[in-house]
């Protein structure tokens, strides 16, 4: 008599829905900074207290409001590399700069991660309080690399290469060095909640289907939890969740301590000595779990001209190339019951969280735990039809070498050779389509 | 107006692209929507954003050259004129700030010139160090030791205690910098980016929905001027004057030394009504309101003539306030929320409902 409860069918959901409950209708330049609908006031409240923290400029210590920058950093507040709680810019040594370079040295740590580099740690700070010097600064030298289509049609591609400069001590005669551009924040509290036996369901080990595509979850070590755990976030999939995400974000990219990560990034460096004055934690407990709980509850902004002929088209062409073998459309998060927005709902993230061979034009040749230096996380897709928006000029991939969404599919390789050939074979118009299609996410 | 409405409907179900369905249907003034639509967004144009901002250069510039004869005779007068200039300077930007979309938002002038709190321990530092404090210097400097806020530090002192006599060479060399680099790598970029090539955003804006590469459509761009108007009634009611209330914390206004925090405030919801009214005899959004929902617009109008005017209940400076009359700042944050929110809802839903193309 007990009939277990079944999922919706397909065609009971409304497409444009990306985030489920967590979607927003919302097509502006601010469509990323939308808080999740139904929050208690309190809820509401302590959102918008991450709101504001995540805009606040930190200063050097000591100051009485909000101290704690530096000695090294990369920038001075969240925003300034998330524009608009989307991507960055990829440039490197500026206020608005949003790329980073972790570096490190070839072999692994006690917990077979990176191998930090003496002196520098696994990120290079580009930034300094006055005092101080940068770390070293990054120089990016872009090459020309012209593709061309079935029919004829060129299209040129940059090809980044990078460089350190001005290094504040001696840098070791090798190193490895990975470069990163902030990603968008919406629907992270979504993709928290993907259960890990989901994530590992996708991989493919050996190929057995032989659509070129397998995959790998990447486990890592949680510095919070001291345990080995799946990695969601990061561009390598390198940390399990978004409160290891921002609070190595805080140390690592703005130099301030908190509850999670306690050691300053410049920790046992000669330049620890340039700030003093702040109590550590330099970040209160509470406003630390203030910006989690911000960008748990940022919604996915719903999707545009769904019942457009050519973006139909593109969604069909998006599936029978197989960008959807990673890009995932469909999956279902589960159960939280502090967080009604975010549990058991059919999303829509184009991911599947996994790390896949990218080829050797994206290779970056620095493993990341059990990412190699050709492996990177499937980007999630939902969203980035707004990125111009939300950026003011868009950029994709890693590190932002791509100005365009076509740029961004040729520089598809490795696991995604076959999708990428099919792409170069399309007809103009099913290329259009298939680029209106991600647009309209 | 039931009649337009099924026109509208009409055109949804048909599925087809909205301006190939004519609405030849005037409202009372005569003009037909559509027309009035782009009228709108012509006078919001020409009438307000490009004078503004042309405002703006020009506030700028006296500000720039306040601070050059202040530098080469600082007296107590010429410092009283510097000061005189920030504030007017302070007017114009706050004012900017009812329409906080476009190049000022993509190019960075917002935070390059407006971050606040100042970054003190690192002013001193770099006031004591060998940079050689150039304009070029100064754009290289985090956001937080450039733009309007570092120099009222410099110009009013803590607590506006400031005299011609108590400024340092360095001091005056930073303060020159700072206003070359508010005027030149910041205000007049952000002019010209509206008004001349490459990025021409007034025409952009001119052309949404019939070729602008920024909005599709024309109910794009009004999404996204009403969604400027509904951030800063949300960011002046629920951030700039409710934080520091809450805290009761002085110290995080947005103009602390210059004792100008409550006319940012009330500059913000004058910038937003420019918007929504029109300028200089131009049309605004209450044109398009008023044609097809009059009560609405009343409504909006009482709202936001309401807000404005009850900054006035509050008689002492904002930093003082947050302490002594903690009833009138909750007033006028509860004015603000309901502007926000009658903005959020009324008036969005407005636009999605009949800006169809």
């Amino acid at each position: 008599m007990c009939h277990k409860a079944e999922i919706f069918p397909e065609t009971g959901y409304d497409e444009r829905l990306s985030g489920g409950a967590a979607t927003v209708f919302d097509a502006t330049s601010h469509a990323f900074t939308n808080a999740v609908d139904g929050l208690s006031a309190r809820d509401e409240r302590v959102h918008e207290i991450g709101d504001q923290t995540f805009e606040q400029i930190f200063v050097a210590p000591p100051a009485t409001v909000f101290p704690g920058l530096g000695p090294v950093f990369n920038n001075i507040s969240c925003i300034n590399c998330h524009r608009n709680d989307g991507g960055g810019l990829p440039t490197a040594g500026f206020s608005n700069s949003g790329l980073l370079m972790r570096i490190s040295l070839s072999g692994t740590d006690e917990f077979g991660g990176p191998l930090a580099v003496p002196g520098f740690g696994g990120q290079i700070q580009d930034h300094a309080v006055l005092g101080a010097q940068p770390e070293a600064n990054v120089r990016i030298v872009y090459t020309d690399v012209p593709i061309s289509y079935a029919d004829g049609t060129i299209v040129h591609l940059r090809k980044p290469e990078y460089s350190l400069v001005n290094p504040y001590i001696a840098l070791p005669g090798s190193y490895l060095l990975s470069p990163r551009l902030a990603p968008p924040l919406i629907g992270m509290g979504l993709l928290e909640k993907i259960p890990e036996r989901t994530v590992v369901s996708f991989i493919d080990a050996g190929d057995k289907n032989q659509d070129g595509i397998s995959g790998k979850a990447n486990f890592i070590h949680n510095p919070f939890t001291n345990a080995t755990e799946l990695g969601r976030f990061g561009l390598k999939a390198n940390t399990p969740s978004l409160l290891v995400q921002i609070a190595t974000a805080y140390q690592q990219d703005m130099g301030v301590t908190s509850y999670v990560q306690t050691k300053e990034s410049a920790d046992g460096q000669a330049q620890m000595s340039t700030v003093h004055g702040d109590a550590q934690p330099e970040l209160v407990d509470s406003i630390l779990n203030d910006v989690n709980f911000y960008v748990r509850t940022l919604a996915v902004p719903a999707r545009r001209n769904i019942s457009d002929a050519n973006v139909q088209q593109g969604a069909t062409v998006f599936s029978q190339i197989n960008c959807s073998g990673c890009h995932r459309p469909n999956m279902q998060t589960g159960i939280d019951q502090t967080l009604p927005q975010v549990s058991n709902q059919r999303i829509h993230p184009y991911t599947d969280l996994l790390v896949h061979d990218m080829g050797d034009g994206l290779a970056d040749n620095r493993p990341d735990y059990l990412a190699n230096g050709r492996e990177w996380r499937t980007q999630p897709l939902w969203g980035v039809g707004l990125l111009e928006k939300t950026t003011g000029t868009a950029y994709y991939l890693h590190d932002g070498r791509a100005r365009t969404l076509e740029e961004a599919v040729l520089w598809h390789d490795g696991e995604a050779a076959k999708a990428r050939q099919q792409f170069l074979q399309l007809s103009k118009g099913d290329r259009e389509n298939l680029l209106s299609f991600l647009k309209s996410l | 107006m039931k009649k337009n409405r099924t026109v509208i409907i009409a055109c949804l179900l048909s599925g087809t692209l909205f301006y190939a369905c004519h609405k030849a249907e005037t409202n009372p003034s005569g003009i037909d929507f559509p027309t009035l639509e782009q009228e709108v967004v012509n006078d919001f144009v020409s009438n307000v954003a490009l004078p503004q901002y042309n405002n703006l250069t020009l506030a700028a510039g006296g500000l720039n050259a306040a601070i050059v004869t202040l530098n080469t005779t600082p007296t107590d007068v010429n410092l009283a004129a510097a000061q005189a200039s920030w504030k007017t300077l302070r007017r114009t930007w706050e004012q900017c700030e009812g329409f906080l979309f476009g190049p000022v938002e993509d190019n960075d002038y917002d935070p390059n010139t407006d971050t606040w709190p100042t970054d003190y321990t690192q002013m001193d530092s770099l006031l004591a160090s060998s940079n050689t404090l150039e304009p070029t210097d100064i754009q290289n400097l985090p956001q937080s030791l450039r733009g309007y806020h570092p120099i009222e530090y410099t110009i009013f002192g803590v607590g506006g205690s400031r005299t011609a006599a108590s400024l340092t060479a360095r001091e005056k060399k930073y303060m020159v910098s700072l206003a070359s680099d508010v005027l030149n790598n910041n205000v007049q970029p952000l002019y010209d980016d509206w008004a001349s090539a490459p990025v021409h955003y007034d025409n952009q804006v001119l052309t949404a929905g019939k070729g602008s590469t920024k909005f599709n459509t024309r109910q794009e761009l009004y999404l996204a001027i009403v969604g400027a108007m509904t951030d800063i009634s949300e960011e002046v009611g629920n951030g700039k004057m409710f934080e520091p209330f809450t805290a009761k914390d002085s110290t995080i206004t947005e103009s602390p030394y210059s004792g100008n925090t409550l006319s940012d405030f009330k500059d913000n919801i004058v910038g937003l009504q420019n918007v929504y009214l029109g300028l200089n005899g131009g049309k605004g959004i209450k044109d398009l309101v008023a044609a097809k929902n009059k009560s609405l617009d009343n409504q909006i109008q009482a709202q936001i003539t309401s807000a404005i005017s009850s900054f006035s209940n509050i008689t002492l400076r904002y930093e003082q306030a947050i302490y002594d009359q903690r009833t009138q700042v909750q007033q006028t944050m509860t004015q603000l929320n309901t502007l926000r929110d009658l903005l959020d809802d009324e008036l969005k839903n407005f636009i999605t409902t009949y800006i169809k193309d």
